[in-house]
């Protein structure tokens, strides 16, 4: 499988799910230990309302005034040591009881209660300095109104801790499990989602211009796509047009072009008369060649070459050879083939092909000397090569010269720089290469490799898309 | 000799008559595949040079329809190069030969004056090259004034040669041609009887010269004056 990138929709899902269950988690946790602290809080409360009342009932008249008389076990709660204190006072503010003794010591300068419970914090209280939260009101009793305070010892932590332990023990631990669960669903159900998605992109990857026709379907799509689908199509509806116009005009073109270029060159070749025509005749020439070559590298840019069918390369080379070989001859050049027996079939476009040959043997014909001789030659491994016995390519303009316009200073050819540069795409068509090298006697040799066996070619270049396509 | 030129541009018909009349032919011009239909059916034509995109249709379905009714007329199809890929060379259809435009009147010529060199073409019984030529029905070379005695397998190298004068004969068809006169023909027959014919033309003085395009076939030329 291929690295997830950045932009994964999985792994942004994944990413933020976490954080939002990591978030949830924390919340959770949080307005439960709240919950705990309040809730204690709560019951802190009516606990220490429900022990005034309790103290409050033990409150007996005395012949001194009242007086607290607590049962031995109730005292005994009371007993130093234990969390919980408190303190008794008559109506006049003396102190019946308390326990501590300190803690009546400190209630004593307190003033009375109403019959409102009010609340109070102790703070660095008794032997152990702790902290105390109490209540302290004045209650009816047998005795007459008597004021209670009563505190505990700030323990409530212990109940909140245990709640927030309890919560992590019982419920926390689900939520990893939740996140993994929760996020394996959301890429499988973005996966599946995704999944034509992944097929529309098999179809646009094969939309060119050779196959403008083709349209995205939006069949299976999420609903969240179909609109960029149907934006796709429509942008590949004014591509077709714009294709369409390209191809027309280049049609036109050659029409506007061919015919008076055409009437141009029988007028002079019918014309007697002194050298100024034959530099006339060759510059019309020229002007042919350039024409042919840029509409040859506009329909190559407009329409893509259909390369399906099945080429002999030793039936095309020797019959570019043996249509050029007059020509050849009328220049004082010479020209030989050399072919393996039997032929050397590719998948490719026959007359593309014969093009880049003639291209190249018309490029070898003119760099080579009077007399020299070009040799055409075809491998059975698809490989076709033009040898000429001309001055060469230097190593820096190997790649030059393969550049729209690009013409060398020596500039011994007459055409527009284009020739070189149409045998690229040709081959780029045909996913072929063409290289040059050295000629082992001087010269340059140009070599057009082909896939030798298309068929093999083809199960190459489809097999490692299979295997992603089980991996993905 | 009668040329029929199907031309729609009347500039180019105009400029292909006038070179064709300088070459000794008399070329009549239509510019639309009726008029080309009526034509070839009511005038005896040596040859007719066809122009593919006519205003009113298809050269190619005239070619179709004149063969269909007998009609052996050598043909010679000018179009634009992408035609021909876009259709399957009309040759198929019946065309004799093609050339694509824009074309140099002098090729033009040459292709017409070798599809009326075909055996039972209007040049076909009286072969020239250069200052060769060639009887084919007594079967005499004369290079100049002179006589040539030539063997029967040379000869017969020559006459194709001088058929498709200025063109590539691939070796493959000679060998075909001469299949027949020989029981068993040596795998280096031809080469050697294109040997002796060329050192005889040479030494007979002919204005002509073969040529060997190594790995393809020969060519019969015509010396540069």
């Amino acid at each position: 499988m291929k690295p997830m990138s950045l932009h994964s929709l999985q792994l942004r899902l994944a990413v933020q799910l976490a954080i939002l269950y990591a978030v949830a988690t924390a919340v959770a946790a949080a307005i439960l230990i709240y919950q705990a602290y309040d809730t204690a809080e709560t019951l802190g409360e009516r606990d220490l309302n429900l022990r005034a009342a309790d103290l409050a009932r033990y409150a007996v008249p005395g012949p001194n005034g009242p007086r607290l008389d607590l049962p031995p076990q109730l005292a005994a709660a009371y007993q130093s040591g234990s969390t919980d204190i408190f303190a008794v006072r008559a109506a006049d503010g003396r102190v019946l009881a308390a326990s501590p003794p300190g803690f009546g010591e400190v209630v004593a300068k307190w003033p009375l209660p109403s019959d409102e419970p009010s609340y109070f914090s102790l703070s660095d209280f008794g032997p152990a300095s702790q902290a105390y939260h109490g209540l302290s009101v004045t209650l009816e009793s047998a005795a007459g109104p008597i004021a209670v305070a009563v505190a505990r010892a700030k323990g409530a932590d212990v109940l909140a801790s245990a709640v927030l332990r309890e919560f992590i023990m019982d419920a926390a631990w689900v939520v990893p499990l939740l996140v993994v669960v929760t996020v394996g669903i959301g890429i499988l159900v973005i996966r599946r989602g995704l999944r034509p998605v992944r097929e529309i992109s098999d179809i646009a990857a094969r939309i060119g211009p050779a196959a403008t026709h083709i349209r995205l379907s939006d069949k299976d799509l999420p609903a969240e796509i179909t609109p960029l689908v149907a934006a796709v199509n429509r942008a590949l509806d004014r591509l077709e047009q714009g294709f369409a116009v390209q191809r027309k005009f280049t049609a036109n073109a050659a029409h506007e072009l061919r015919t008076p270029l055409a009437i141009i060159t029988a007028m002079l070749d019918a014309m007697e008369g002194n050298g100024e025509l034959t530099k006339l005749r060759s510059d019309v020439a020229r002007m042919n060649r350039i024409v042919e070559q840029l509409l040859r590298v506009a329909r190559l840019d407009a329409v893509a070459l259909d390369v399906s069918s099945s080429v002999d390369l030793n039936d095309v080379a020797s019959e570019v050879v043996e249509a050029l070989a007059p020509w050849a001859l009328a220049q004082d050049r010479m020209i030989a083939f050399a072919g393996p027996e039997g032929p050397v079939a590719i998948k490719g476009n026959k007359h593309a092909i014969g093009d880049a040959i003639r291209n190249l043997v018309e490029n070898a014909v003119m760099h080579s000397p009077p007399r020299g001789e070009v040799a055409v030659s075809v491998a059975q491994a698809g490989r076709v090569s033009v040898l000429d016995r001309g001055p060469g390519i230097p190593s820096e303009h190997r790649e030059l010269i393969f550049e729209r316009f690009w013409r060398g200073k020596s500039a011994a050819s007459n055409g527009a720089g284009l020739g070189l540069a149409i045998v690229r795409e040709i081959m780029n068509a045909h996913r072929g290469s063409i290289r040059v090298e050295p000629g082992p006697t001087g010269g340059a040799s140009f070599t057009l490799c082909f896939a030798a066996d298309a068929h093999i070619r083809e199960a190459r270049t489809v097999e490692p898309v299979e295997a992603s396509a089980l991996t993905a | 000799m009668r040329l029929l030129v199907v031309e729609d541009e009347p500039r180019i018909a105009e400029l292909l008559r006038s070179a064709l009349g300088r070459a000794g032919f008399v070329a009549d011009t239509v510019a639309t595949c009726a008029d080309a239909r009526a034509t070839l059916a009511l005038n005896p034509y040596d040859a007719t040079i066809l122009d593919l995109g006519l205003p009113d249709g298809d050269g190619l379905a005239v070619i179709g329809e004149a063969r269909r009714k007998g009609n052996s007329i050598p043909i010679l199809v000018l179009t634009a190069r992408d035609a021909i890929e876009d259709r399957v060379c009309g040759l198929d259809t019946g065309a004799d030969d093609y050339l694509i435009k824009p074309f140099a009147m002098s090729e033009l010529i040459a292709r017409t004056k070798a599809l009326l060199r075909r055996p039972g073409g209007a040049l076909g019984t009286m072969l020239r090259a250069g200052n060769i030529s060639f009887d084919t029905i007594g079967r005499d070379v004369s290079v100049g004034n002179m006589l040539l005695a030539l063997p029967r397998r040379e000869t017969a190298i020559l006459e194709h040669l001088m058929r498709r004068l200025g063109r590539v004969v691939p070796k493959a068809v000679l060998e075909e041609k001469l299949y027949g006169m020989d029981d068993e023909l040596e795998s280096n027959a031809i080469p050697v009887h294109v040997h002796h014919l060329r050192h005889k033309l040479v030494d007979g003085g002919a204005t002509a010269e073969i040529h060997t395009v190594r790995g393809v076939g020969y060519l019969l030329a015509e010396n540069k004056p």
